[in-house]
């Protein structure tokens, strides 16, 4: 058996790791209720990270940093939004193209200005009245305000989707951007605003990863995170509050490789399957979520005067 | 005249990066070209990123998303490791060079076809998926350069046999059989994308998916055939690595050329023949970047953002366009 410390520790790993899916989540739903594919989202996140590590490690200021890193994904929505709307140029190619620049961008950025340096990270905030249930109080003393953030933004990301006019116009630029139109709202200036908001939700994503770990930017640190919550949303059917379910599965997933190495019956099984267990948990995730269609006109640049698109 | 917009557009942001354009230019094409080593070097990455972008340029022809180009790319690498490290040393080379590729090429087009495969099962975006199963196959790799065939405790499988090793055609250069192989499968690629059905499927399922259907072409079968043809050059740029440019399966040995394929199809418009003239500009601009440190004080991942802000440059004027209703260039 594995004792209470491993458990709390594995608990604790798999909130932490859950809280960087859950923005990216969260902004990608954004993001694709309004009609467009952010496969560039594993840039924002990148993007996000080295923003915050760069204004973490240059001022000193965990507060300055989260919003840099905000304000990063903000600008990145803007510039993907010129694209993906305004010029309507191909979402998953120019999203590829888009990963590859931050790859390059962040990683030459990072040599030129911070290397190997650390910053400010956020510590573990205890929560009263639940710090001192066993176990439970165990796992939360050691969360920081992200997973806190995360949790409360969700609900708002579901309320502003379902229950305000903008969320009605952005679920209609997703469906019917035709419709839209024809009903005298503006299905550009719509996306844009999705885009942008859902870029700086995704790009807290990457400042997640910095501000719980090192304070530091490790090139390519995303790993991925991004392409997983593309499947995430998935999973979620577009909903934030599954999103966060699926979030909390999928940090679990990422901690799996730490449990097993714990376990002496699992000694024998290779770590990398451990690995690999979020990425093939996220291809069954696609294929079983069967009843899951993404919004309409996903992927499909809007042209005004087209109105016969849907 | 596109090409001078792009050189225009890099040297500007090299500007605002604070150097000298020229000085990093005459850096990047002394680093690439320079000397012998140098040609050498980019004659192994042009033959990687031909390989690379024509998995790309197929599947894309279809508006299929093969992501997965690395995936394939190291399933290629360990079919390579695997058979280079275990059959008798004592065959010729005759026998076990191609033997060993073509299993590469098969390993590569088996995990391409395995995106496809689903998307027609399931329904599911190829697009997750293949990008999924890229994390997949690297760690399996990482897994056989751990405990299947470790080299001590190095980051890399031990060697293949000296038989398996490609052989080398300029001495000089080092530059082996592989880039002939590669502008071979470009030169296939485009007479079966331009003078077969298979290949008239493949563009018009691209170009307009609802004529396409109606006029009797089979999407699963079309994209399990697009797929597997991407997924097995991939599968050979894999090989060619281990045979060729390694001799041996290394940790991370795809630096992103992967990737940057997605690049070399894009701005080759998907023509299997103009990837081969891409892929030599974008590994001079990659090979030529290593130097950019010495010669302008510049990180060699500039390279690879001056690529991705070229190509998205391209699709912004509209040179890179996935139209509807229209034939790609083939």
């Amino acid at each position: 058996m594995v004792s209470e410390l491993v458990l709390i520790t594995f608990f604790v790993t798999s909130l932490q790791l859950m809280v960087p899916i859950l923005f990216a989540s969260l902004g990608e739903i954004l993001v694709e209720r309004s009609g467009v594919l952010n496969v560039g989202i594993e840039g924002v996140m990148l993007i996000g990270a080295f923003t915050t590590a760069l204004v973490g490690i240059e001022s000193g200021s965990v507060g300055l940093a989260l919003l840099a890193g905000f304000g990063s994904g903000l600008l990145c929505g803007v510039a993907l939004s010129a694209l993906y709307v305004r010029i309507g140029t191909d979402q998953v190619v120019t999203g590829l193209m888009f990963n590859i620049l931050a790859i390059g961008l962040t990683s030459l950025l990072r040599d030129q200005l911070i290397g190997g340096q650390v910053g400010p990270i956020l510590r573990g905030i205890s929560v009263p009245g639940l710090s001192r249930v066993r176990f439970v109080g165990d796992v939360l003393a050691q969360q920081n305000a992200l997973l806190w953030a995360g949790i409360a933004l969700t609900p708002v990301v579901a309320v502003a989707l379902y229950r305000t006019w903008w969320g009605l116009q952005v679920r209609a630029a997703g469906e019917r951007p035709g419709a839209l139109a024809a009903s005298g709202y503006d299905v550009w200036r719509t996306r844009y605003a999705a885009v942008i908001l859902g870029c700086g939700l995704s790009a807290l994503g990457g400042t997640a990863l910095v501000l719980s770990s090192s304070g530091g930017f490790v090139p390519n640190m995303v790993a991925g995170r991004g392409f997983i919550a593309l499947g995430v949303v998935v999973l979620a059917r577009w909903r934030p509050g599954i999103a966060l379910l699926g979030a909390a599965v999928f940090g679990l997933a990422q901690s799996l490789q730490f449990l097993a190495s714990q376990i002496d019956a699992l000694a024998g099984v290779p770590r990398e399957l451990w690995l690999a267990a979020p990425y093939v948990a996220t291809i069954f995730v696609v294929v079983f979520s069967l009843q899951s269609r993404y919004p309409a006109a996903v992927g499909v640049p809007y042209k005004p005067g087209t109105a016969s698109q849907h | 005249m596109t090409l001078a917009a792009g050189l225009a557009v890099m040297a500007v942001v090299i500007g605002a990066l604070g150097k000298n354009p020229l000085q990093a230019a005459g850096a990047v094409v002394d680093g690439s070209l320079g000397n012998s080593f140098g040609i050498g070097q980019t004659v192994q990455i042009w033959t990687i990123l031909i390989l690379a972008g024509l998995a790309s340029a197929i599947p894309f022809s279809a508006r299929l998303w093969n992501i997965g180009g690395q995936g394939q790319m190291y399933l290629g690498a360990m079919a390579a490791a695997g058979f280079g490290i275990t059959l008798p040393a004592s065959w010729p080379g005759a026998v076990l060079v191609p033997l060993i590729l073509g299993a590469s090429t098969a390993a590569g087009a088996g995990w391409g076809w395995l995106p496809a495969w689903i998307r027609n099962r399931y329904g599911a975006s190829e697009i997750v998926t293949s990008l999924m199963l890229n994390f997949v196959a690297v760690l399996g790799a990482a897994y056989i350069i751990r405990d299947a065939w470790p080299q001590g405790f190095a980051q890399q499988t031990e060697s293949v046999s000296d038989n398996a090793r490609l052989p080398v055609l300029i001495d000089s250069l080092r530059a082996d059989i592989s880039i002939v192989l590669a502008v071979a499968a470009a030169l296939g690629l485009w007479i079966l994308m331009t003078r077969t059905r298979l290949g008239f499927a493949v563009r018009a399922l691209g170009a307009n998916r609802a004529a396409a259907l109606l006029s009797g072409v089979s999407e699963g079968a079309v994209a399990s055939a697009a797929f597997a043809l991407g997924g097995a050059a991939a599968g050979l740029a894999g090989g060619v690595f281990v045979l060729g440019v390694h001799g041996a399966l290394l940790n991370g040995f795809s630096a992103g050329l992967a990737f940057l394929g997605i690049a070399v199809a894009l701005a080759a418009r998907l023509n299997p023949l103009s990837v081969i003239p891409v892929a030599a500009l974008f590994a001079i601009l990659r090979v030529g970047s290593n130097n950019l440190q010495a010669g302008a004080g510049l990180s060699p991942a500039t390279g690879d953002v001056l690529i991705a802000i070229f190509v998205i440059m391209l699709m912004v004027v509209g040179v890179i366009r996935f139209s509807y209703g229209e034939l790609v260039d083939g």
